[in-house]
């Protein structure tokens, strides 16, 4: 493999790994609000997915460190430490939902009350966003909702690309501000 | 100094006068694990802010705020142990322990992330680069003077929900804010840290520096 293609790939896998764990953030504090199995058990997998990154950056690292300056080694490798932790923290939080223990009720209210807030929806037949692709239904770019997962009967797609059509019937697990829930509501419904 | 944040928090959030329904230890538990989930969020972006911009000043705020973050885990670990008096109760808090010390564990690694910027190595071209591949990303914007957004708060040009732009941290003429709240003002000269996609930033980006109106830019 050429060095400029493996540098190239060094930096798609920190990259997706960033991605990655941020999705598991997401996907962690929706998991302990809405008490959810699958959410929680996505993010275990997550885990896995960067888990193995980070190994196939340091092997690629690894295998080619002579002919690379030993800064950017350092610097890839630190970064990818600190990216892994972040995926590990969020593990941790999604962890107390698979455990199975009751979720003291102050949690739930903690979590409501964040600047950042998470909201489940239905989409409803013939509504705004019926038969749009996340992309065209502006929801990042207008109203700054972030869809994290959708539920479409008993499937589930975590952190959905910009491509995927959203259907009526479908479940989808946001979060944004605040203020936009009401321009959501009348988006689903 | 946390002390006053949580304050200053209670109090926007109208929950002083809350003590009817739960007791106060509940109230401070709730407030500081809801700070911390937040923190933990803003600290990750900041990190990475600091890195992109190769900016010191960015980097000192994911130190204190780490700083803050070890002393409000103390804090919650502490309530929450004086909080259990039952088996069921001490589970219960257990979990929720657990989900404080994994926001205090991302504020960590964030701080760990920034020492790279301490350290003599150059971090340009490669990190900012690869960095600024993401779909959502940091950028800093300067409010102008003459911009529609000079002089308004930020709950009033209600920003995030209007424009999906999110504002991490602000640097004004005398100190960085990280996560303002929505009573911030914006001034002319400002620089806005925020996080969102390429097409909301060029839209808000001539607002921001006066060369269009609010009005005609936003719907």
């Amino acid at each position: 493999m050429e060095r400029g293609d493996k540098m190239k790939e060094l930096e798609e896998e920190l990259l997706e790994m960033k991605n990655t764990s941020e999705l598991m953030l997401d996907l962690a504090y929706s998991s302990l609000l809405y008490h959810n199995r699958d959410i929680a058990e996505e993010v275990f997998n997550l885990e896995q997915k960067v888990n193995n990154l980070q190994d196939s950056v340091i092997t690629k690292i690894l295998e080619d460190h002579e002919e690379m300056d030993p800064d950017k080694n350092l610097i890839f490798i630190k970064m990818a430490d600190s990216i892994e932790r972040f995926a590990d923290a969020a593990l941790d939080i999604a962890d107390v939902v698979l455990r199975d223990i009751d979720l003291h009720p102050v949690m739930k209210k903690s979590l409501k009350e964040s600047d950042e807030f998470m909201v489940r929806k239905k989409i409803k037949k013939g509504s705004y966003l019926d038969g749009k692709t996340l992309e065209e239904s502006k929801m990042a770019t207008e109203i700054g909702m972030k869809v994290i997962a959708i539920r479409r009967g008993n499937q589930w797609a975590y952190g959905p690309a910009k491509s995927v059509k959203l259907k009526h019937g479908d479940l989808i697990f946001a979060r944004g501000p605040l203020n936009s829930e009401s321009a959501l509501d009348k988006w689903v419904g | 100094m946390v002390g006053d944040n949580i304050k200053r928090r209670l109090k926007k959030k109208g929950l002083e006068e809350d003590h009817g329904e739960l007791s106060y230890e509940d109230t401070s538990v709730r407030e500081l694990l809801t700070l911390m989930k937040d923190n933990s969020e803003l600290i990750a972006d900041l990190a990475y802010a600091a890195i992109v911009f190769e900016n010191r000043e960015l980097a000192e705020e994911v130190r204190n705020l780490e700083s803050e973050m070890d002393k409000m885990m103390y804090q919650i670990r502490l309530k929450s142990m004086l909080g259990a008096r039952t088996r069921e109760s001490a589970e219960q808090l257990s979990g929720l322990l657990q989900v404080a010390s994994a926001a205090e564990q991302i504020s960590d690694a964030a701080e760990d992330m920034v020492k790279l910027l301490y350290a003599d190595v150059d971090l340009t071209p490669m990190l900012p680069h690869i960095l600024s591949e993401a779909e959502e990303r940091v950028y800093t914007l300067k409010i102008e003077q003459g911009s529609d957004m000079v002089g308004k708060t930020l709950e009033k040009l209600n920003l995030e929900s209007v424009t999906g732009v999110r504002v991490i941290a602000i640097r004004n003429k005398r100190r960085w804010i990280h996560g303002p709240d929505g009573r911030t003002t914006l001034n002319a000269n400002d620089i806005l840290i925020v996080r969102t996609h390429e097409k909301a930033y060029e839209k808000i980006w001539p607002v921001a520096h006066a060369e269009a109106r609010w009005k005609e830019v936003i719907r």
